[in-house]
């Protein structure tokens, strides 16, 4: 009998894993179909490297440390801009979604920037601030504000009428009405916006980078581009996608936490 | 499950140590109040009086403006004309001791159960709300979310919450409309319970007829925003559905209502579901 309830339990286990290597059965086949290309010559390395030269590529601009100060120069500028840009479209976002005045005093005038696509504004940018680190600083703050100001105006002005009647009928009025029971009412949608913005956030920077810098990880993928390093090139994108997963799981750890209370995000008992 | 508080109940002495618990309930006279929503008339030169301590069951048809008055008395509403009194205070949004419970629980979803039922108070009646959350027979999910919890035992949790405060007004609007027949009794003996040891006013709007008689000392009809009827429930507490006078009463009851259904009947939208008798 152990010996059958062993095998049924190394059963369950064998699916468990199954099911966590599943999704990673396509990368692996493209990844390995993209090596196969490579080494029968199908596919040029001024067009795309193999991997593995992409691997050693990785290795070597690790070990002469070039890699890490480009990921650190681009990482604070993408977190500095995201913390100027998400944080105005946070305060603003409150300003307008709990003060009717506010609303509307300043959200036709957001409306209406918010249309112009930030990269429309390079151009002018770079007039105004040259190449320098302002410049890439703005346009990020400038491309997360949005999302954070509209989905925190948004979870402001959807915050549930019978809560709140709830909390005034028990006493709950000013800062603490808003502490208990706005915010936190406001705070799922706040995180959308937030999700969103860190996705945009290097979509923003890999332009900005790419355009004019002297460092961070688009300026080593244009720096390669001259000469023609398309390892080099290819692990430049490749930073930029894990960088974006990086910064998702980090989004989704914060609702995790912070949305703890919301049945979608409660562990099944 | 969730008869765990009929199980082991805790005596009415130990809910409240005044000698005369009647003395808590606070009088409520509305004097010809009026109110009007989105340009309808929902009350009407409205007129009730309600003694201290007594429990009053307001029936009515669906949109007759039994929502509305108890909305008003606590500062929701702003009626048009007349006046909302209590005691000898005038209603207000943040008085401290008129407590209101709705059809929807309302829990914080985002406060475990002993937060939202300490809500509004300072952090040194902890223990009265463990208190009172020992009473509804919820002590054991005080940490627990409210989404953890069925819609019978988030009503219990915002009874608690009504009741931490010890209000001398409590007003229930279809607080239990959305909970099953079976839970629907229990908490009809828990809410008769509560007032009896604790004697505040009391006000229940309800659709159903056979809960206004079980819990009231007086069941009052609003139609077309006026009383309609006011009758009286002579009945021995705790009270039997079964019994004769009982369904005589609620025979009466009904076909008032109902009779009132056919004056009205060029409005489509009414429901005669909603006075259905159980």
């Amino acid at each position: 009998m152990p010996g059958v309830r062993q095998q049924a339990a190394s059963q369950v286990g064998m699916r468990a894993v199954a099911g966590r290597a599943l999704p990673w059965v396509v990368p692996v086949f493209l990844l390995l179909l993209w090596q196969w290309a490579s080494s029968a010559g199908l596919l040029p390395a001024r067009f795309l490297p193999a991997p593995k030269a992409v691997l050693s590529a990785f290795v070597t601009l690790t070990a002469s440390g070039e890699l890490w100060t480009h990921v650190r120069v681009s990482t604070l500028r993408a977190f500095s801009g995201f913390a100027v840009g998400g944080g105005l479209g946070l305060v603003l976002g409150l300003l307008t979604g709990s003060l009717h005045w506010a609303e509307t005093l300043l959200d036709t005038t957001l409306q209406m920037i918010r249309n112009i696509p930030p990269l429309a504004l390079i151009p002018l940018v770079i007039l105004w601030f040259g190449i320098d680190e302002t410049a890439k600083l703005f346009l990020v703050a400038l491309g997360v504000f949005f999302p954070v100001y509209i989905n925190t105006f948004h979870g402001i002005q959807s915050v549930d009428r019978g809560l709140l009647e709830m909390g005034k009928c028990y006493g709950l009025s000013g800062w603490r009405l808003y502490r208990e029971i706005i915010l936190p009412g406001a705070l799922p949608s706040i995180l959308v916006g937030v999700r969103f913005s860190l996705g945009f956030m290097w979509v923003i920077l890999i332009v900005a980078e790419t355009i004019s810098a002297r460092s961070g990880i688009g300026y080593m993928t244009m720096n390669a581009r001259e000469f023609m390093q398309t390892d080099v090139m290819v692990v430049g994108i490749l930073l930029y996608a894990l960088l974006g997963k990086l910064a998702d799981l980090l989004a989704r750890g914060l609702e995790r936490y912070w949305l703890r209370w919301h049945p979608a995000y409660q562990a099944v008992r | 499950m969730s008869i765990t508080f009929t199980s082991r109940p805790i005596p009415a002495s130990q809910w409240v140590s005044e000698p005369d618990p009647r003395s808590r309930g606070v009088s409520v006279s509305i004097n010809d109040v009026s109110i009007a929503l989105g340009g309808r008339t929902v009350l009407e030169h409205f007129n009730i009086e309600v003694p201290a301590g007594e429990f009053v069951a307001i029936v009515g048809r669906s949109g007759c403006g039994k929502s509305t008055l108890l909305r008003s008395i606590v500062g929701l509403e702003t009626p048009q004309a007349g006046g909302i009194a209590l005691g000898s205070a005038s209603a207000c949004t943040h008085k401290p001791d008129i407590r209101i419970m709705f059809q929807d629980s309302r829990l914080l979803p985002w406060k475990r159960i002993l937060a939202n039922v300490t809500l509004g108070l300072d952090s040194s009646q902890m223990n009265a709300a463990k208190n009172v959350l020992a009473q509804v027979g919820l002590a054991e999910r005080a940490n627990d979310w409210p989404a953890t919890l069925s819609g019978g035992q988030r009503q219990r949790v915002a009874l608690a919450r009504a009741l931490v405060h010890d209000p001398s007004l409590l007003l229930l609007d279809e607080p239990l409309g959305a909970l099953d027949a079976l839970t629907r009794i229990e908490m009809q003996q828990l809410i008769e319970e509560v007032w009896r040891s604790r004697g505040f006013t009391s006000l229940l709007v309800t659709h159903d007829v056979a809960e206004a008689i079980t819990l009231a000392d007086r069941v009052i009809l609003i139609e077309r925003g006026q009383v309609a009827l006011d009758e009286d429930v002579n009945l021995p507490r705790p009270r039997t559905r079964g019994s004769a006078r009982f369904a005589a009463l609620e025979e009466r009851i009904l076909g008032r209502v109902l009779q009132g259904r056919s004056i009205t009947r060029t409005n489509p939208c009414s429901s005669a579901r909603s006075v259905d008798a159980e």
